[in-house]
């Protein structure tokens, strides 16, 4: 275990801990618009004050952290999946399949992945979901997780015990479940991490840019809605510094962890303290 | 007057858990001219002590006590810059791996001048022409960036640099490690050459007991930080006081000396594998001209007798390729290989794999580090039907014990054995499943020089007491001798002889051959390289 | 080898440009119900004031009406955007979308370009430090604060930095590219004011950068620092400058120059996030703006100038990598 794992995951812990407070504390319908008076700073009735349409903060913060994480882990979870089987199809299978996949991915990295995600998203204007963002997401998630799990098995498919086990008659499944795979894991267990992560930054920044649900308040859109009724200008302070302090602790925690799990996974990072 | 000399020297590595001491009481000295060797295994402290006299010891490792004098003035204590200052001007280092110890993106021209100038020494064109002449090199070679230069060009610019201001001792730490034997024996005449010229003391750092017996003047042996013995080169070959010693000379093996020749094939044996003019070329190019062949049109037979082929090439030979292509990893790109007389192609795949095993050179990678070694042993029994649980089990103590290995072993993780112990259980496995074949590429580089031999007998104990027939693939000639039945010498792809290696080696009749032989360095003193290079 | 490369990267770029092109014509084909379809009929059926809108309609009809055949469309799809006709704006009809684009640009290009050469110098130069050994000893109080800017997206950085300096110390402005009230025109205290209202946003982007660049070479460099040309350069006695830069930090610019490339898109989406947040004219806010209104024809203008932009940035960066590495040059 390393210090930068230990804090990412204390730092996600503290959250999901707030989360499970909330959701216990706090009536979670009170997320709706007209649930409260609107922009009242924090007060005994709404702990961490309301915003200009009348939403209980505390309620939207607990019911977004879930439907944040929601999205990230269903595109993220896809991308992976997506990701493994390209990447073994890539590097097991070489020859043309691997050149397509590999031209694919290469073409499809280059291209700026939120801003294809905006003109994907806008194709549905007004019934976004969050479910459907998920989705939208995982349309472009499964590119980094197979670049880098098909680098990995192309180093894996050259080492010794693989070429053995073709001697020892293993077949092509027996070799990639049986030889690789456990091998993998911890590489896989870190790019799901930060295919989750890249999933959360990506809704976020969709959601900002007003192309998220419009009826479900996620961590995005309450930013979205923040800058939009110009909770600045009004000098609404809890309005910023709540969403902006959790998303600020997300994004570290999840950082922290992807480059704990990627120390852990790639032994020869590890020197760098 | 001496030019080094050490008084007692203690290094250790200063650790939570307590002191490590990688060199004791070490005492020598050199005098200006002269060759020292130092020998010994990894582990045994010869890197360390040079680190110590070039004040390169990085924590925590450090010198505990004793002296270094470097012509008289003691070196233990001098502060960053005072060592910084000394190396190269006083004592000039020729690195190990020359492949990457030149900065990839400079030109030879700029890595000379950074190393003048820094030392206050003018740099210009026609100083670093003089220099690259005296290695050897053409004065154009100052323009090339490293990746252009053979690993012989990067050593002799090394050694260029190394002697650019003159050192009173030069550092070489196996110097030749990565070359091959031919090339080894040009840039250790350049090296002495460059430091006779000079008159400076040289320390050769090395475990090659044939070089040592070449190159230096006295040697000295470590072990496990201790010196172990030390004198002049004859009487340390011919006369050795430590058992050890005489242990690393009788391992490097002789061309002439314990062949393990088999008996004679019976004439009308079968094939057992046959190539027919097989091609290899290793990828496509779109643009510009066809990749050169790795191998051409090779013939060669291995008849249905247990017998042992040695087959010698150095590095870029194709030798490995003839390996992958006989285990059926690869298919040739022209010709055909037969595998009892058919097609390989058509051979049913599960009772090939099972006839054609293999050892690799690597011992570190063959075990899958997520399981004990015994899964690389029991997966082939179930895999071909053999045997499954306790008959299992039985069968692969029992192929332990008969490489000589305690069956415990096999409940142990790779990264707990040895190099040696991995090898032997590769030959173990191989003997449980008594294939026809074993194709052992290169089983011995990277083990240990005292446990070579005994792997090697394991190979020839194969053929003898199993019945299995061996591909030896190597790049040292007198191993190929040793255990070899017959031998086929590969020069870039092309076969440039075969046939039985007693002819082939003590009367070569390719000039390749020739040149290959005499550049053996002998462990013996008295019989020196021959002096064209 | 470096025509090869050359053509190779040419051949990745146009590849990419088309595919952003196809994907602006397939979408709202493929969406199940055409998107900008309904939006036009909505606008016809609603917008009395909107007569005006018919040219519109009846050019969009013509183009991409469903009785011509779809391969029919889709070329005269391509050709109108190779000849960068990204046809009309709907919300600022008759607007072509080529001239918002335009007027939008050059704020982008200005505040991404320069933002991103001071984040990748400053980064670079601190994370080569951060690994060197003989470094000061403060520098590596520095690390922790590197490690959280970099784990941030630029806009939430930026809404931090408008919180402290723009909203409760009232600093600086909150957003906009200029005052309202001032006159465009090129003297000193037009140009000041341009600059005072891009601190923040550029700020941001730097910030936020800059621990991706410091970590990503400190990685390089400890990696290069491991290399025998290192130790070999000490056992030479090279002295300590000539080894951080000639020899370590000159190495370890190689990856961190490829990962410039990979990295443009990733900043300019970031940038059109830190537009939004502080309402800076450039193609974010207009994209932004666009999203708002359904503005169909922005929205794929601006991405597709946006990938295009991109694409040309990174053949640039990769054309001058073999300029920093012998190896690949030829």
């Amino acid at each position: 275990m390393n210090r930068r794992l230990l804090a990412g995951l204390a730092l996600l812990g503290l959250l999901v801990l707030l989360a499970c407070l909330g959701a216990l504390t706090v009536d979670l319908d009170d997320a709706r618009p007209l649930s409260a008076d609107v922009a009242q700073p924090p007060s005994w009735d709404n702990p961490l004050g309301t915003d200009t349409a009348g939403r209980d903060l505390a309620a939207v913060l607990v019911v977004g952290t879930l439907l944040t994480a929601k999205v990230g882990l269903l595109a993220g979870l896809i991308g992976i999946a997506v990701g493994t089987t390209l990447a073994f199809l890539a590097a097991y299978h070489g020859g043309w399949v691997d050149r397509v996949i590999s031209f694919a991915v290469d073409v499809l990295l280059t291209v700026p992945g939120l801003l294809v995600l905006v003109v994907i998203a806008s194709a549905w204007p007004g019934q976004m979901t969050t479910t459907l963002m998920a989705l939208v997401i995982a349309l472009l998630a499964w590119r980094e997780p197979t670049r880098q799990i098909r680098a990995q098995v192309l180093v894996m498919r050259e080492a010794g015990y693989v070429r053995m086990a073709r001697l020892s008659g293993q077949g092509s499944l027996a070799i990639i479940f049986q030889e690789m795979m456990p091998n993998l894991m911890p590489y896989l267990g870190a790019a799901l991490v930060s295919s989750v992560s890249a999933a959360i930054l990506a809704s976020v920044g969709l959601e900002a840019l007003g192309l998220g649900p419009r009826d479900e308040p996620t961590l995005g859109m309450t930013i979205y809605w923040m800058i939009s009724e110009g909770a600045f200008l009004r000098g609404l302070w809890w309005w910023i510094v709540e969403p902006v302090t959790i998303l600020v602790a997300l994004f570290v925690g999840m950082y922290l962890v992807v480059i704990g799990l990627d120390e852990f996974a790639n032994p020869r990072l590890r020197s760098l303290k | 007057m001496s030019v080094l000399e050490i008084d007692n020297l203690h290094v250790g590595y200063e650790l939570a858990a307590g002191t490590l001491s990688a060199v004791r009481d070490l005492s020598l000295s050199l005098a200006a001219g002269e060759r020292l060797g130092l020998v010994g295994e990894s582990g045994s402290g010869k890197t360390t002590t040079a680190l110590a006299v070039m004040g390169l010891l990085r924590a925590p490792g450090r010198v505990l006590g004793g002296q270094i004098r470097l012509d008289g003035q003691d070196l233990v204590g001098l502060d960053d810059r005072a060592f910084a200052a000394l190396r190269l001007a006083r004592v000039a280092y020729v690195p190990q791996g020359a492949m990457n110890a030149l900065n990839p993106v400079l030109r030879v021209s700029d890595s000379i001048t950074h190393a003048l100038r820094d030392h206050g020494a003018p740099a210009d064109a026609n100083r670093i022409a003089d220099l690259l002449a005296q290695v050897g090199l053409g004065a154009d070679v100052a323009r090339r960036f490293p990746h252009e230069l053979s690993g012989g060009m990067k050593q002799r610019v090394c050694i260029a640099i190394a002697i650019s201001l003159g050192p009173r001792l030069i550092i070489a730490d196996e110097p030749t490690s990565a070359l091959d034997v031919v090339t080894q024996k040009q840039v250790m005449a350049t090296l002495r050459q460059a430091q006779d010229r000079l008159g400076s003391a040289m320390i050769l750092i090395g475990h090659d007991m044939g070089l040592m017996a070449q190159c230096v003047d006295r040697v000295a042996v470590m072990r496990d930080g201790l010196l172990v013995e030390e004198g002049p080169v004859r009487r340390v070959f011919h006369a050795p006081e430590a058992p050890y010693t005489a242990e690393l000379i009788r391992s490097v093996p002789v061309i002439g000396q314990d062949r393990r020749a088999g008996t004679a094939a019976p004439a009308a044996a079968a094939d057992l594998l046959r190539f027919d003019g097989v091609e290899m070329r290793y990828g496509k190019s779109l643009f510009g001209p066809p990749p050169a062949p790795a191998l051409h049109k090779l013939d060669l037979v291995l008849p249905d007798a247990p017998r042992i082929l040695s087959i010698v090439g150095q590095s870029g030979s194709g030798k490995t390729t003839i390996g992958s292509i006989a285990l059926g990893l690869l298919a040739p790109s022209a010709g055909r290989v037969l595998w009892r007389g058919q097609p390989l192609a058509a051979t049913p795949p599960q009772t090939f794999r099972r006839e054609v095993q293999a050892v690799f050179q690597d011992p570190y990678s063959t075990f899958n580090p997520f399981y004990r070694v015994a899964h690389a042993l029991s997966v082939p029994l179930r895999r071909f039907g053999l045997a499954t649980g306790d008959a299992a089990r039985a069968l692969m103590e029992e192929s332990c014990r008969a490489v000589g290995l305690d069956p415990s072993l096999l409940d142990r993780f790779a990264h707990q054995l040895s190099g040696g112990q991995r090898q032997r259980l590769m030959v173990a496995r191989a003997l449980m499943l008594r294939p026809r074949l074993l194709v052992a590429d290169e089983p011995v580089s990277m083990v240990d020089a005292s446990m070579r031999a005994a792997i090697l007998d394991l190979l020839v104990d194969l053929r003898d007491r199993y019945g299995i027939s061996v591909l030896y693939i190597t790049h040292d000639l007198a191993t190929a001798w040793r255990v070899g039945d017959d031998i086929l010498v590969l020069e870039r792809g092309h076969v440039v002889e075969q046939g039985d290696p007693d002819q082939v080696l003590r009367a070569p009749s390719h000039q390749y051959t020739r040149l290959l032989l005499d550049s053996i360095p002998m462990p013996d003193p008295d019989r020196p390289w021959s002096t064209a290079a | 080898m470096f025509l090869l490369r050359l053509t190779k990267r040419l051949l990745l770029m146009l590849a990419v440009i088309f595919t952003a092109a196809s994907l602006n014509f397939l979408l709202p084909k493929l969406a199940p119900k055409d998107p900008i379809e309904t939006k036009l009929l909505e606008l016809t059926e609603t917008g009395g004031a909107l007569t005006d809108m018919k040219g519109l309609v009846e050019a969009y009809r013509a183009k991409f009406g469903l009785d011509r055949p779809l391969a029919e469309q889709y070329l005269s799809y391509i050709k109108d955007t190779a000849s960068l006709d990204l046809g009309q704006s709907i919300a600022f009809y008759p607007a072509r979308v080529t001239d918002l684009v335009g007027r939008a640009l050059p704020w982008t290009i200005g505040l991404l370009l320069t933002s991103t050469l001071i984040a990748f110098a400053l980064g670079t130069v601190l994370g080569a430090l951060l690994a060197w050994e003989g470094a000061p000893r403060l520098l590596g109080l520095l690390a922790p604060g590197v490690m959280v800017l970099a784990a941030l997206p630029y806009y939430l950085l930026g809404l931090v930095l408008i919180y402290v300096f723009a909203f409760s110390w009232r600093l600086l402005p909150l957003g906009g590219g200029f005052e309202m009230t001032a006159i465009p025109g090129l003297r000193w205290d037009f140009v000041l004011d341009i600059l005072r209202h891009s601190l923040l946003p550029a700020a941001s982007i730097v910030l936020a950068s800059v621990g991706t660049w410091a970590l990503a070479m400190r990685g390089m460099m400890v990696t290069v620092q491991g290399e025998d040309y290192m130790a070999y350069a000490e056992a030479n006695g090279l002295s300590v400058q000539r080894r951080f830069f000639s020899y370590g930090l000159r190495n370890a610019l190689l990856p961190q120059v490829t990962g410039l490339a990979l990295h443009i898109g990733y900043i300019a989406a970031g940038s059109v996030l830190v537009e939004r947040v502080f309402q800076y004219p450039g193609l974010g806010n207009l994209l932004f703006a666009a999203i708002q209104q359904n503005d169909y024809f922005v929205i794929y203008g601006v991405v597709f100038i946006l990938v295009v932009m991109i694409a040309v940035l990174m053949l640039l960066v990769d054309m001058l990598y073999p300029l920093l590495d012998p190896r690949v040059r030829r």
